[in-house]
């Protein structure tokens, strides 16, 4: 059997929103935390950021780091999605794959 | 020891480096309105300008990087791509009135008109780059620039009204030409504040390989040359002020700039006006191109040191060599060399929030900044310029319809 | 690591330090249900960058590298194996000038300011 195999362009999943199996957004992807392993490099986790309000303006890097100065939102508010709960098939469409209640949260950085 | 030597010669440089046509315009056009009632204007933008670039050393000496190299990280390829397009835009019509300020000062000493200068003024100054180590043209040119301390002098000796001067430290309303009053308010907050000055300074203190040892000189430099160059705005003012308000003079043309010192000096008063606006502008548009292309190379990750050959440099050299091109092309167009200088300082103010926020987020970040971030003084100074230039960016074209031209 | 934070829009430089460009873009592999992704190549390139504005904009872009015969070089891809993220910068083991990331920056040097005296 062929595996299918498929390149994603990293750069271009940054601040997309992330959707639940109920196709609801849950959020927009923020990070990808990867670890080196035998000399590759290995995708370990999605980190997904929450912003209830001013979800537009969270869109962008310079406007989530402005929320956070003013205390809009708690540093770190969101998501962390192993990297097997991703379903990455269309990349502008990032999904969940399993329930979002199944996630463990963004702690607080210092 | 070599810190107090290299201490000096920043502050030295800064006062040389600060006077540019923007200053000396806005300065001239508001003593000869409204006397010494702006001079509260040009205060704030210097107290504004000493936050932001000592804040800039900081980030520059802690981080390593320069604030380009530094919102390019931080922020992604898209919000650079963004800050470049509006500030160069920006700069670039700044450039042309900082050459126009050169071809100007051509013009009251030679009579030759100041559209033949742009040429080969832009040749010395692309030769001057092409040859020229970063430290030769930073201090070669400030340390001419010290003779824009003849204003300071020229006010000294008019002997206005020093009380008077000290009342325009507080910031009144106008009696009369009130769209006009905070037109030129803003235009001198646009002429103080600008991002290429920051970003020029942050660039100079990687290329001098800065570290944390040097956060205290940074500080002195920032306050001590930055005051100095605000006084000698100030002296500028107030010498229109006495010198062009009684006469109702409303600096309209740029010959009229000429006229400055000449009741205090004479003969010298012209040539010493001449000099100043010569060389300051000079030294501006020399750091206006550099800077421009400091912020390309370093957005792309290209080598910039000025201190390398231009071959191992080619596309950095090409982009400033362009630069010089399309600022010598600005000034042939025949654009009136104050309109320009007016237009292109209320539109700094007004495109100010799209560098300041993200060095806002920068110098709380400590990622980049550590443990030397901003305390609450800093970060409330930089959030009030941010107010502030949202505030200039909606009455800019107001006001520039209405007390403009 | 992080690779958004420590590795996207760094600083590039070559075995000796040399600048050459910034990280642009980075390819994940993902090969069918079951396997982890991974990260194989950092991309160089204008058309990347364009790419990252708007898919328009890279269509463009990627017409006008095909036009001047730039195609092979842009976008330019560096295997991760060849590549140490320091968390500062990202080093890549080989050398700028050998590469087609600097491929604009020879041609000028050649052609252009190479020519110019003084250079």
């Amino acid at each position: 059997m062929s595996v299918v195999s498929q390149e994603v362009h990293v750069e271009l999943l940054l601040n997309r929103r992330v959707y639940a199996l109920n196709g609801r957004a849950v959020g927009r992807l923020e990070e990808i935390q990867a670890e080196l392993r035998a000399g590759e490099c290995f995708v370990t986790e999605y980190h997904v950021g929450a912003y209830a309000l001013v979800e537009r303006l969270a869109a962008w890097p310079v406007g989530r780091e402005l929320l956070r100065l003013f205390g809009a939102t708690r540093r770190g508010v969101g998501y962390r999605v192993p990297w097997d709960k991703l379903d990455l098939r269309d990349p502008t469409r990032p999904r969940l794959r399993c329930e979002v209640g199944e996630l463990a949260p963004l702690e607080e950085e210092g | 020891m070599k810190k107090i030597f290299e201490m000096a010669l920043g502050i030295v440089t800064s006062i040389g480096g600060f006077l540019e046509i923007g200053s000396i315009t806005t300065a001239a056009q508001a003593g000869a309105l409204f006397g010494f009632q702006l001079t509260w204007a040009i205060l704030l933008g210097g107290l504004c300008v000493i936050f932001l670039v000592e804040q800039s050393g900081r980030l520059a000496a802690v981080s390593r990087r320069t604030i380009p190299d530094a919102i390019r990280e931080r922020f992604g390829f898209d919000y650079y791509a963004l800050l470049l397009v509006v500030l160069a835009l920006v700069i670039l019509l700044v450039l042309g009135a900082e050459l126009g300020g050169v071809c100007v000062a051509l013009e009251f000493v030679t009579g030759v008109g100041y559209r033949w200068w742009a040429v080969p003024v832009a040749f010395v100054m692309w030769l001057i780059i092409w040859k020229g180590t970063f430290s030769v043209i930073e201090q070669g040119v400030s340390a001419l620039g010290l003779v824009t301390l003849c204003f300071i002098a020229g006010a000294w000796a008019l002997h206005p009204h020093w009380p008077a001067v000290a009342a325009g430290a507080l910031p009144t309303l106008p009696t009369h030409d009130r769209a006009r009053y905070w037109f030129i308010a803003v235009s001198i907050l646009g002429a103080s504040i600008t991002p290429y000055l920051m970003f020029f300074y942050s660039s100079g203190a990687v290329e001098d390989k800065w570290d944390e040892s040097y956060l205290g000189v940074n500080r002195i430099i920032a306050a001590g040359g930055m005051s100095f160059g605000t006084f000698i705005s100030v002296a500028v003012l107030v010498i229109a002020g006495v010198v062009f308000l009684p006469r109702g003079i409303q600096v309209e043309h740029y010959s009229q700039l000429a006229l400055l010192l000449t009741d205090v000096f004479g003969r010298w008063g012209f040539r010493l006006v001449a000099a100043s606006l010569g060389i300051a502008c000079l030294g501006a548009a020399l750091e206006i191109t550099l800077e421009i292309a400091y912020m390309i190379a370093q957005g792309f990750g290209w080598n910039w040191s000025k201190n390398q050959r231009p071959k191992d440099e080619a596309r950095y050299s090409l982009t400033y060599t362009v630069v010089v091109i399309l600022g010598a092309l600005l000034v042939t167009t025949g654009v009136d060399p104050l309109k320009l200088t007016i237009f292109s300082m209320a539109l700094t103010a007004a495109t100010l929030p799209v560098a300041i926020v993200p060095f806002l987020l920068l110098m709380n970040d400590e990622h980049y900044v550590g443990e030397h971030g901003n305390g609450w003084l800093s970060n409330a100074v930089v959030l009030l310029i941010i107010g502030l230039a949202f505030v200039l960016a909606l009455v800019t074209i107001p006001l520039e319809i209405v007390g403009g031209s | 690591m992080d690779l958004i934070r420590d590795c996207l829009d760094k600083q590039l430089l070559d075995r000796n330090g040399h600048k050459m460009g910034r990280v642009d873009g980075l390819i994940m592999e993902l090969t069918g249900d079951g396997e982890q992704p991974r990260v194989t190549f950092v991309e160089v390139g204008a058309v990347t960058q364009a790419t990252r504005l708007h898919p328009r904009l890279g269509r463009l872009v990627a017409a006008l590298a095909r036009r001047w015969g730039r195609a092979e070089s842009d976008p330019y891809r560096i295997p991760w194996a060849r590549v140490v993220p320091t968390g500062d910068d990202v080093t890549v083991g080989l050398l700028a000038e050998e590469t087609p990331a600097l491929a604009w920056e020879r041609w000028l040097r050649a052609h252009v300011i190479g020519r110019i005296p003084g250079a």
